[in-house]
């Protein structure tokens, strides 16, 4: 083993050389476990932060692959702002994986951007793996819908100022800023989905009902029957029949969902296919916060005049 | 127009003592018309509480103190919640707050004494192998005393969670059938980590599956095949390297990923080291990496190593490369193909026996001290076409560590998943020796092994995912 004990020392002396020189600017280091998270963080921090997201806004954020690579962002990161509401538990693994004492449970470095919100769908019945791939504390979609971004920026406020607090003046009017712009941009939405007020909807997964409470529209059924466990034939034949019987228009679906299935029941009930954008990146034009839900809202709008 | 006068005067005179009643009643519809703006305020700022107490109230859980609630915009109406102050204190732990004792006495209170603070799980992986008689006779299946069997052969109760700010803690008790017929329970592993020292390294102490290769910190419920590679079995023994000590790991601030692990431990293992004492340890290292290829492919290497004493304190070592890759295509929820394999060597000393050539009593040839250099190394390709489905097939070839001779596996396997907590698996392997009686139990033998493996698997609560 000696022999070996030279290049070992050597290997090691290269690597805290290497690790030594830390960060290149004064940026505060952020990871977001979401893409929308990511926005909504650039929002807030402006040039005074530099934002990377975990997952891609086209990719389940229920059951990401934690790589290694992501292991890499999170070492590296002063806060780290999380979904919350047992979407992006994966995070946790990653956080251990990446040894990073800042972030750890129950450091500064962290972020629930779901402190606060009014959750929607929180059982109120025992539950058990017998209702699929439920969540116990409520649906965790909550960033599709733009009337959560004053408490999801107010919590990543709290967040980057724990961290770098000579930044709150200019976090505060960076977050003022983008909540009128968002506010201008809701009434033009508002007004869109106005005449859809109390329009029945399909989704292929469940995670729409943020956005459909805050435009009044419903959720008619799911085409999974329940979360994460595929849909049975006898299910698939109720969703068709309903949507017969009720006239629905559209079935909301998902980069990630059984394209081939949804066409399938939307052919055979007479309705559209309606690709949304989960999440910013989640479809082309959906760059920013604004854009993504501003896309939504038009392709929904547009499927049900 | 003298009329016209008197009338301008007599209006003028009955304005002068009105004048000051009019601007009263002005002041009163002011006052009014600020009331009823105020109660407006305060009916929207009840309708907000109302809402933000209903939520609070629905959770399980309330938020964790120090942290600030800020309210939600219900459908139509302004955002009345504003930023609270960050909380003061909140700086990354130093050494002297590592140093003072701890006080999670606040956690306690917070939560109440019915609740628990940690996650707990049971994994369930019972198998079944039909094969041979004479392999059978001879012990000499893969699942060796527990041919033609269906067993339990793993059920983990399993605790895991933060102990307070600083550290996480696991134990994992588990039963199985490691005899026919024999459940045995014992601790599988028992450590807690330390994860806020200095300069991004964590240190996990206690008893725990060590960090070597692929598989081996794997629990076998998770393993991608039914049963564990030869290799691993006959250099590290049916249950692998669990060891009692201490594993340091640093993961350095690089724009690549790497990890680095080093361990000192007992050296229990009875396969290949089982001097047991932490005075004359057991030492171990591995190196992993990672690179993304693209967003859609990634590969992992690893080179691991393991040295200490054997109970005759003579120095063995194994030394282990490893790597694998998976490719998922795009908006995929599993990896279409996933390749892995290991490659491990060994040096073992061994004490030859004193040989009389001629039977005079005296040793011609005196006993002497020899290493042996064993190797052997498995691959394995997985295909999932399907969420449910996945089709693979594993390759095995290993020198014996302590006998002249080796073996040749393949095995194809196939699994259905009808949930993640769900798993079934049906396998079919094929192992070749180059000597019958490598296993000799009961005065049989077997060179060639043919076997049919069924697994089941189940998962209730909480279970940990593994990375990549």
């Amino acid at each position: 083993m000696r022999r070996f004990s030279v290049p070992i020392l050597l290997l090691l002396v290269t690597l805290g050389a290497l690790a030594a020189p830390g960060r290149a600017a004064d940026k505060v280091r952020v990871v977001a476990t979401t893409t929308d998270l990511k926005a909504l963080t650039e929002a807030v921090g402006g040039d005074l932060v530099e934002v990377d997201a975990l997952a891609r806004g086209n990719q389940n954020p229920h059951d990401l692959e934690v790589r290694p690579s992501l292991m890499v962002k999170v070492r590296r990161a002063d806060l780290i702002v999380m979904n919350g509401l047992e979407l992006d538990q994966w995070a946790e693994v990653v956080i251990q994986g990446a040894n990073n004492p800042k972030l750890v449970p129950g450091a500064p470095g962290r972020v629930d951007a779901s402190e606060g919100i009014l959750v929607l769908e929180v059982p109120t019945t025992r539950v058990d793996r017998s209702m699929g791939d439920i969540h116990p504390v409520g649906n965790p979609h909550y960033t599709t819908d733009p009337g959560m971004a004053p408490a999801i920026t107010a919590n990543i406020l709290n967040g980057l100022v724990r961290v770098a607090p000579q930044g709150r003046p200019a976090f505060e009017k960076n977050r003022q800023a983008f909540l009128a712009k968002l506010e201008q941009a809701e009434a033009g939405w508002v007004a869109a989905m106005a005449p859809l007020k109390g329009t029945k909807v399909i989704v292929d997964h469940n995670m729409w009902v943020y956005f459909l409470t805050r435009f009044g529209l419903v959720q008619a059924a799911s085409i999974e029957e329940r979360p994460g466990i595929p849909a049975t034939p006898t299910h698939v034949a109720k969703v068709i029949q309903l949507i017969k019987d009720e006239r629905i228009r559209a079935i909301m679906t998902l980069p990630w969902g059984d394209a081939k299935l949804a066409a399938r029941i939307a052919e055979e009930g007479g309705a559209k296919v309606v690709p949304m954008a989960p999440g910013v990146g989640g479809a082309k034009g959906t760059s920013g916060y604004i854009d993504t839900v501003d896309y939504n809202v038009k392709m929904l709008a547009q499927a049900l005049k | 127009m003298r009329a016209l006068a008197y009338i301008a005067l007599l209006c003028l005179a009955l304005a002068t003592p009105l004048a000051p009643l009019t601007a009263a009643g002005q002041d009163k519809d002011e006052e009014i018309a600020a009331l009823r703006r105020e109660l407006e305020n305060m009916r929207k700022t009840m309708s907000t509480l109302a809402e933000r107490l209903q939520a609070l109230e629905a959770q399980p859980a309330p938020a964790p103190a120090g942290q600030a609630a800020s309210g939600q915009a219900p459908s139509g109406q302004p955002y009345v919640g504003d930023v609270a102050q960050a909380p003061p204190g909140s700086a990354p732990p130093s050494m002297m707050d590592l140093a003072r004792p701890r006080e999670p006495f606040a956690l306690y209170r917070q939560r109440g004494a019915g609740q628990l603070l940690f996650d707990m799980g049971v994994t369930g992986d019972f198998i079944a192998n039909l094969t041979q008689r004479n392999v059978d006779k001879a012990n000499a299946g893969t699942f060796a005393d527990r041919e033609n069997r269906f067993f339990p052969r793993e059920i983990e109760l399993s605790f895991f969670g933060q102990i307070d700010p600083y550290a996480r803690a696991e134990v994992r008790v588990e039963a199985g059938e490691e005899n026919q017929g024999e459940i045995n329970l014992k601790l599988a592993e028992a450590n807690l980590t330390l994860m806020t020292l200095p300069f991004g390294t964590q240190l996990k102490l206690g008893q725990m599956r060590n960090r070597f290769g692929l598989l081996n910190e794997i629990h076998e419920h998770d393993r991608p095949q039914i049963d564990t590679p030869n290799v691993l079995v006959r250099f590290l023994g049916e249950e692998g390297l669990v060891e009692r000590g201490a594993e340091a790991v640093w993961v350095p601030q690089l724009p690549f990923y790497i990890q680095l692990i080093a361990g000192v431990f007992d050296g229990d293992n009875e396969t290949l080291f089982g001097r047991g004492k932490i005075s004359e340890p057991l030492v171990t290292g591995r190196v992993r990496t990672f690179f993304d290829f693209d967003e859609f492919g990634a590969v992992q290497l690893g080179a691991s190593v393991a040295s200490g004493p054997n109970a005759d304190r003579q120095q063995t070592t194994v030394l282990g490369v490893d790597a694998k890759y998976k490719y998922k295509p795009e908006n995929w929820l599993h990896p279409l193909i996933t390749v892995g394999g290991e490659w491990l060597y060994l040096w073992k000393p061994f004490t030859t026996e004193g040989v009389d050539d001629n039977g005079d009593g005296i040793i011609d040839h005196p006993a002497e001290n020899r290493t042996r250099h064993k190797q052997g190394w498995y691959a394995w390709v997985d295909v999932q076409p399907w969420r449910r489905w996945l089709f693979g097939v594993r390759y095995d070839w290993t020198e014996f560590p302590d006998a002249r001779g080796r073996e040749w596996a393949i095995g194809p396997y196939v699994t259905f998943m009808p949930s993640e907590f769900l798993r079934f698996r049906l396998g079919y392997k094929h192992t070749e020796r180059d000597k019958r009686d490598l296993f000799g139990d009961n005065g049989g033998s077997a060179r060639i092994v043919d076997e049919i493996l069924l697994q089941a698997t189940f998962i209730l609560g909480a279970h940990p995912a593994h990375p990549f």
